[in-house]
């Protein structure tokens, strides 16, 4: 029990982290991102060429997948979305684009990185052993560790910066945060690059443990969306209880459920669509989206 | 000599694919409290928009203190000074009144005047101190009508635009909203372009009035003498 709880947890901190760039792209700009996942990746990859391939120190490399998401969700919002989401009344148009995005990453990456799993040299070796109770690696100690304090930073800064109530004023009433001053624009740019950063970290987090290939954008992506559902589009407590609850369902299902073939998933997604149809809005959304 | 702080000239809006204002002219002098009354629809809240920067213009201009106005973004427009009160309120409602204050200052950077804006504006609003770290949402509507004013003082605005303050709210709380523009406008030397459908109200707190019909002005004049006219009465003080 303890043993499913730790994997919970510690699946639960990535899903979350995970999740919230999902949800923060949403609340600010009413964008799906459907190319959420592939950002994970190109995270995942910037991490193994900067840490397993050049051999710097891992913080090195994670920095580099975030400043690296950074840009790349920077110039997607200026490039991509602004100018459609400026010319377009229409919702799809945003979907369509983050779909194609999506489409265009996948390509992209199987283009630089090739089509193997990649995985890197393990940060720390051992493995915890508390009394047979609890059994963990230590890497992945450090990686749930690192997990948690990323998303603790990110609450901090949304919830004691200037810039992080801005971005909540924005998401909650556009016209009167632009009354008060906020410069739309460049606050969606910041919204999009903080995102893809989320992003990008958790994929440099993750390679370390699981490794990563370019076919795993897409699965990501709807994981991610499902956390978003189960706490409620756009609301950070929601992502990071989604996060929370798809981990620790995941690291029941793996143990209880392992005796009658891999059906893990399926059951999360009958509960989900069960949940749904009764909550909509999610745990903590609010019904008007 | 009176120096004035906003001067429309001529200023039309094509919106909607019909003209909102055909050809607007209007001042508001320094120090000044100026109504702007009128049936919906008539332009009032399109006179704001072009203020604010919501929405360009089509043809016209608009001095601001001397400076052409019309062009700037809304984030310019709040940093010149002019600040506006948007109709329904409009709070953060899932932000604390505190943040819904600090929203109000987002375009200063003296930490120490801030501190001091926000010290006054809990004084004049002393419930909004009551219920500090509440989340807006949860405000009766004329509390969120202080808040709203509230937040708005905060960018120490030079300029307030007030768009239906008494709309939707308890006639007894009218009064302390309208006291309280009078007092604005007279301690803070903030002059006030004051949008309303409470035309009565509007007239008896204002130096000068305009009041519009269909996308233009039809009569102006000083306020107290506009409360006396027949013409207002008949169309704007419904007899």
């Amino acid at each position: 029990m303890e043993q499913v709880l730790t994997n919970g947890v510690y699946l639960g901190a990535q899903y979350a982290l995970i999740a919230l760039g999902l949800t923060l792209i949403f609340a600010l700009m009413n964008v799906l991102n459907f190319a959420h996942g592939q950002m994970y990746v190109l995270g995942g990859f910037v991490t193994y060429t900067v840490y397993g391939q050049f051999e710097m120190p891992f913080v090195v490399a994670i920095l580099a997948s975030a400043v690296t998401l950074a840009i790349v969700g920077a110039l997607v919002e200026k490039f991509l979305f602004r100018p459609v989401l400026k010319n377009s009344e229409r919702e799809e148009s945003s979907m369509l684009l983050a779909a194609g995005l999506a489409f265009f990453l996948d390509a992209v990456i199987l283009l630089l990185f090739g089509e193997k799993q990649r995985g890197v040299p393990k940060i720390i070796d051992g493995v915890m052993n508390w009394d047979f109770l609890i059994i963990i690696p230590y890497d992945r100690i450090l990686i749930g560790v690192l997990a948690i304090t990323f998303i603790v930073t990110f609450i901090l800064f949304m919830q004691y910066s200037k810039p992080g109530r801005a971005m909540r004023a924005l998401a909650q009433d556009k016209v009167a945060a632009q009354l008060m001053g906020v410069n739309v624009t460049r606050y969606s740019m910041l919204g999009f690059a903080l995102g893809a950063m989320l992003a990008g970290i958790a994929g440099g987090l993750l390679v370390s443990i699981v490794g990563v290939n370019s076919g795993i954008g897409g699965p990501i992506s709807i994981k991610a969306f499902m956390m978003v559902m189960i706490g409620g589009a756009g609301v950070i407590s929601g992502a990071i209880a989604g996060g929370f609850i798809l981990g620790m369902l995941e690291s029941i299902g793996l143990t209880v459920l392992v005796a009658y073939g891999d059906m893990t998933y399926l059951l999360i997604f009958v509960s989900l669509m069960i949940f749904l149809s009764i909550r909509p809005q999610g745990l903590m959304g609010k019904p008007w989206g | 000599m009176t120096t004035q702080i906003l001067n429309f000239e001529d200023v039309k809006l094509y919106y909607d694919h019909v003209y909102a204002l055909k050809g607007v002219s209007l001042h508001i002098n320094e120090g000044e409290t100026v109504a702007l009354i009128g049936a919906n629809g008539a332009g009032k809240s399109s006179i704001l928009r072009v203020i604010t920067g919501l929405n360009s213009l089509t043809e016209g201009q608009i001095y601001y203190q001397g400076q052409r106005l019309d062009g700037a973004s809304p984030d310019e427009i709040v940093k010149k000074g002019i600040v506006m009160v948007p109709e329904g309120r409009r709070v953060f409602p899932f932000l604390s009144v505190k943040d819904n204050l600090m929203m109000g200052a987002f375009s200063r950077t003296d930490k120490a005047g801030i501190k001091q804006t926000l010290e006054k504006v809990l004084v004049r609003f002393p419930r909004l101190k009551e219920r500090y770290y509440q989340s807006a949402g949860t405000l009766s509507g004329g509390e969120q009508q202080m808040l709203v004013i509230g937040r708005a003082l905060m960018a120490k605005p030079k300029l307030l635009l007030l768009d239906e303050p008494s709309l939707g709210i308890a006639p007894k709380l009218v009064q302390d909203i309208a006291r309280s523009i009078v007092e604005i406008n007279r301690d803070e030397k903030v002059s006030v372009l004051l949008v309303e459908q409470n035309s009565r109200m509007a007239l008896s707190i204002s130096h000068r009035a305009y009041a519009m019909a269909t996308g233009s002005i039809a009569l102006s004049g000083l306020s107290a003498e506009l409360l006396e006219d027949d013409r207002v009465k008949k169309l704007y003080l419904g007899g």
